[in-house]
């Protein structure tokens, strides 16, 4: 005697199914949303860590949990700012307890570092006759890292990664009147800096008129 | 506008951080006070020669190898 065979095949998708193309949809949103940041996320740890192996984890780390809780990310707004942030928290959680002490400035480490990896640099666009553009690659990093890293922070994410003020503003926990100020009063420090090693190369840094 | 106030404004200026309102008073100011309009210039290259001078890094294809397979295969 036949039985009708069970018919369990063609119902709606089980259980695992359904999950699995979730999970799918939320792959391709979080690399569209997300991994197209990797560069700028990379660089900036590069340069806070001055460290690639150091970067590459702190890169890893920050992507997985950004996977993690992706579903937090609130849509619409800016996914590389909301990167950075978790970043920052990883770098502080991870790096920055047995970091040198603040204010010092590592210049081996610098030189090092940049000697290292100059190879792998991305942009280069030399050639201007101002006494600025003759320093070396090298010695405006130098000048940025002299800096209280209050101000070199902002200065990083404001000039280097293009953030606004209120992305920044809630990146470093503060109000934007203080990232005004901490822009305003890195800028003027970083341009004494920037001028020492101008003059150390004999180029006349007064004004003219 | 005084000296005071427009440095307060000075780096949103540089960074187009500056409300319509601020920006007409602080360039008046800057057009009859000769110091802040050096600093103003000052600032503006500060940026651009961060901007230019700082290299900037890519990620190496292994690091960007490994993100892609956090993405792709942990289902």
């Amino acid at each position: 005697m036949d039985k009708p065979a069970p018919t369990h095949q063609n119902k709606t998708p089980t259980k695992p199914e359904a999950l699995s193309r979730e999970e799918r949809k939320k792959q391709l949103e979080f690399q569209n949303e997300a991994v197209v940041h990797l560069h700028s996320l990379y660089n900036y740890a590069l340069h806070i860590t001055m460290n690639p192996d150091d970067a590459e984890d702190l890169v890893q780390e920050t992507y997985l949990k950004a996977y993690r809780f992706f579903n937090s990310f609130e849509r619409g707004t800016n996914c590389k700012a909301w990167l950075f942030k978790i970043l920052k928290n990883n770098y502080i959680n991870r790096f920055r307890k047995n970091s040198k002490e603040p204010g010092k400035v590592d210049y081996d480490l610098i030189k090092d570092f940049y000697h290292s990896i100059k190879d792998t640099r991305r942009d280069s666009s030399e050639a201007d006759t101002d006494y600025f553009h003759s320093l070396l690659h090298e010695e405006v990093y130098q000048a940025l890292h002299s800096l209280p890293e209050e101000f070199r922070e902002v200065i990083q994410l404001c000039d280097i990664e293009g953030f606004t003020y209120e992305e920044i503003a809630n990146m470093v926990d503060s109000p934007i009147g203080t990232v005004r100020s901490r822009l305003y009063r890195g800028r003027k420090l970083l341009r004494v800096q920037l001028e020492e090693y101008a003059k150390k190369y004999g180029f006349n840094t007064d004004k003219d008129q | 506008m005084n000296c005071k106030v427009a440095r307060v404004l000075m780096s949103a200026a540089v960074d187009g951080e500056i409300s319509f309102n601020e920006e007409k008073g602080f360039l008046s100011h800057l057009s009859e006070c000769k110091a802040c309009c050096e600093e103003f210039d000052d600032a503006k290259k500060t940026k651009l020669i961060i901007k230019e001078r700082i290299i900037q890094f890519k990620a190496p294809q292994t690091l960007i190898d490994s993100i892609m397979q956090l993405t792709n295969c942990n289902t």
